[in-house]
């Protein structure tokens, strides 16, 4: 093997890598959106990183939600933030919350919604020809719809049970300027996904869910 | 491949490879993130003034602290006369409770009696019968499948829950649990299943049921009689 067939080699490998890194710049990225906030509760919290550098990765505890938490609702707010370079979608996946027991926590008892889009900053891509859209029947915010069934139960314009598989709550045009491969705390938007939970006489014991935002190449709209 | 040129090839690769490692980590990117979630629901129990209260058969006395419906209950009643100058059959008062939980509960109840006299004429705890009347579960919300099940004989001035003694000539509350001195101590009156199903606690409705106590006014000796009745919820 001689050297220039060895350079020529690497030359090429470095192509490649280059070609990897144009192409992920062209990816999509889900992060942190800032800081979660939760009102209403007794007992509870919400963690995760207020920096938009960071993953996506949030822990809530609604807290008590039999009658003894005499708020009217337990609220919680998670900023999410969404970058891209080519039309996007986020969709939404869910795990748990499997309670047999009709009168125990049920996926429509936890009111889910996602609103308020909004630009990070000034390298976020302003779209003219397209609008990021929050699809039905999510596009509203759950603490803001509550209504009372036939049965007396609560029910919200859009909860958990509203998701099945892989669901798309949003989609839209180019979300960022930069074609740089970096997280940017001004290059993308922000959105808030809502969950909110009216304490009810459930039955007694603990519930828990886990819901998985993707974003990945969305419908092929315009910038 | 000389000795000279591997040394170059080792640097050029290592120097491919910490690039692809560096673009790798300046990416910083990914396409998921996760919302984990989780809520507590602890046994929950409300008991309440189930309304007004109802007093029948008394000479004088009266409903001094009435009850007012979903709210604490804290009555205070006058039965007013219970010498044999009240020619009423029985002097009754029908107190209103309303229950509301998400689990099975217990009603308990204790219950101390004094009065003022010294002989064995005075009245005493046997001489005031009790009893739960008829549970009702009804309403939106409330769990109109669940069973109750009544400790009490239900209301004391049945004919079949007393009688006068043959022996002493003293009116008896002789039916289970139909007098407070079953009561002396905590004592479960009622339990049963669930109340409410999963409803806000806004929703007012619940499981109610009459606490009735009659006194039958009788040659007592003459003087005053407190009886004081305590009533506990719990979702064992």
């Amino acid at each position: 093997m001689n050297l220039r067939f060895v350079i020529s080699a690497n030359c090429f490998c470095l192509l490649i890598a280059c070609a990897a890194t144009t192409i992920s710049a062209q990816a999509l990225d889900i992060s942190s959106g800032g800081q979660p906030t939760i009102t209403g509760t007794i007992g509870g919290s919400v963690t995760g990183s207020a920096s938009v550098l960071n993953n996506l990765v949030v822990t809530i505890n609604f807290g008590e939600v039999s009658p003894a938490n005499t708020n009217a609702i337990v609220k919680v707010v998670v900023p999410i933030g969404i970058r891209s370079t080519q039309p996007y979608q986020v969709s939404v996946s869910l795990a748990g919350l499997g309670n047999a027991n009709p009168q125990a926590i049920q996926a429509s008892d936890i009111g889910f919604g996602a609103a308020n889009i909004r630009a990070m900053g000034n390298q976020s891509q302003v779209c003219t020809l397209s609008s990021h859209i929050f699809y039905p029947p999510f596009n509203n915010d759950p603490a803001s719809t509550v209504t009372i069934a036939a049965n007396g139960r609560v029910t919200y314009q859009s909860s958990l049970s509203n998701i099945a598989g892989a669901t798309v709550i949003l989609s839209g045009p180019r979300l960022k300027k930069t074609n740089g491969p970096n997280r940017g705390t001004n290059d993308g938007y922000i959105f808030d996904a809502i969950f909110a939970i009216t304490p009810q006489f459930f039955a007694a014991g603990v519930s828990s869910a886990t819901l998985t935002f993707t974003i990945s190449a969305g419908p092929n709209v315009p910038c | 491949m000389d000795t000279k040129t591997t040394p170059i090839i080792m640097r050029a690769l290592l120097f491919t490879i910490l690039l692809v490692a560096f673009a790798a980590t300046a990416f910083a990117q990914t396409t998921t993130g996760t919302v984990s979630m989780s809520a507590t629901v602890s046994k929950f129990v409300e008991f309440n003034s189930g309304g007004a209260i109802t007093l029948s058969g008394n000479s004088g006395g009266g409903i001094t602290t009435d009850g007012v419906v979903d709210n604490p209950l804290a009555a205070s009643i006058n039965l007013g006369e219970l010498g044999p100058s009240n020619t009423n059959s029985f002097v009754t008062a029908s107190v209103p409770l309303k229950l509301r939980s998400n689990a099975a509960y217990v009603l308990s109840m204790s219950a101390t009696v004094t009065s003022t006299g010294s002989t064995s004429n005075k009245i005493v705890n046997t001489d005031v019968g009790f009893g739960l009347g008829s549970v009702t579960r009804s309403g939106t919300g409330v769990n109109t499948g669940g069973s109750d099940t009544n400790a009490t004989s239900g209301d004391p001035t049945l004919a079949g829950n007393g009688s006068v003694n043959a022996g002493t000539g003293r009116y008896e509350y002789t039916a289970v649990k139909s007098n407070l001195s079953a009561f002396s101590a905590s004592t479960t009156a009622l339990n049963g299943a669930f109340i409410l199903n999963a409803v806000p606690r806004s929703n007012n409705n619940g499981l109610t049921v009459p606490a009735i106590f009659a006194v039958k006014p009788q040659f007592y000796e003459n003087g005053s009689t407190t009886v004081s009745v305590t009533f506990t919820v719990t979702t064992p």
